[in-house]
């Protein structure tokens, strides 16, 4: 396999979740959302030691499964105050497959003014499959196909 | 190497990650009822193999058995992937969440 058959490979088998969506507030007001953690803690989760800096390193604590103790360690990659902000995402154990697989993964908001408020685009990027299959069903909302499959065979409740 | 203990979740998931493993399980959620022999043709694996799925799937909560006679019949076991549902339901559509409480939280700061 040569490097360019490589990477077509493995661009084939990763996968972004993307939001992108018109908020009737200006790109300041949103970026403070996205910067304070006092803020952060009220929409996402509970940051431990988030500064909007680049090189900032800050947990998230989730729910563990199996050997994965459920931390999210991330770090923060570029700062463009009220434009953009990315930070890498990191979580899972080797040994779990499934939920808690290793996931090493990038978030990336962008804030662009338009005349209605402001254009938020998140993209989550580096989710790897199958490794990573359930994560990404799970949290970009595929899940619901598979819910839907549930459904039938659990009808039984 | 220790083995960790697996919860409900992983344990699902684990025993839907192997390809003809999750084919099995989905040929038996497609039927009723349906015997190893049965599942065993046209799969490409020997019984044995078959049967060893069948065991993993029915130790992680996916399928039950039925005997009768001298042939054992699997169905989809009905709570199977309830771990799962939970799961989902808890972290379900996790972004799509997370927005929705961005806009709220964005509406009583700037309203």
């Amino acid at each position: 396999m040569n490097a360019a058959e490589l990477k077509a490979e493995t661009q084939d088998n990763i996968r972004d979740i993307v939001i992108d969506e018109v908020l009737p507030h200006a790109p300041e007001t949103i970026w403070k959302a996205l910067t304070s953690a006092q803020l952060i803690a009220r929409w996402l989760m509970q940051p431990t030691g988030f500064e909007a800096s680049e090189g900032n390193t800050f947990t998230f604590q989730t729910t563990p499964g199996g050997a994965w103790d459920g931390v999210i360690h991330c770090r923060v990659l570029e700062v463009v105050a009220n434009r953009r902000l990315v930070y890498a995402w990191k979580g899972g154990d080797e040994r779990n497959t499934g939920y808690g697989a290793p996931l090493d993964t990038v978030v990336t908001w962008s804030l662009t003014p338009v005349e209605a408020g402001t254009r938020i685009r998140l993209v989550h990027a580096g989710f790897v499959m199958p490794r990573n299959e359930s994560a990404y069903n799970v949290m970009s909302g595929g899940w619901k196909k598979v819910v839907r499959q549930l459904d039938e065979i659990s009808g039984e409740k | 190497m220790m083995e960790v203990t697996p919860n409900p979740v992983t344990a699902v998931m684990r025993a839907l990650a192997d390809p003809t493993r999750r084919a099995v399980f989905e040929r038996v959620f497609d039927s009723r009822e349906i015997s190893v022999a049965e599942l065993t043709r046209g799969s490409g694996v020997t019984q044995g193999a078959i049967s060893q799925h069948l065991k993993s799937l029915k130790q992680a909560g996916l399928v039950a058995e039925r005997a009768e006679g001298r042939n054992v019949y699997y169905r989809v076991a009905p709570r199977g992937l309830e771990p799962l549902i939970t799961w989902m339901d808890h972290y379900g559509v996790f972004w799509r969440e997370r927005f929705q409480n961005l806009r709220d939280l964005l509406k009583e700061i700037d309203p």
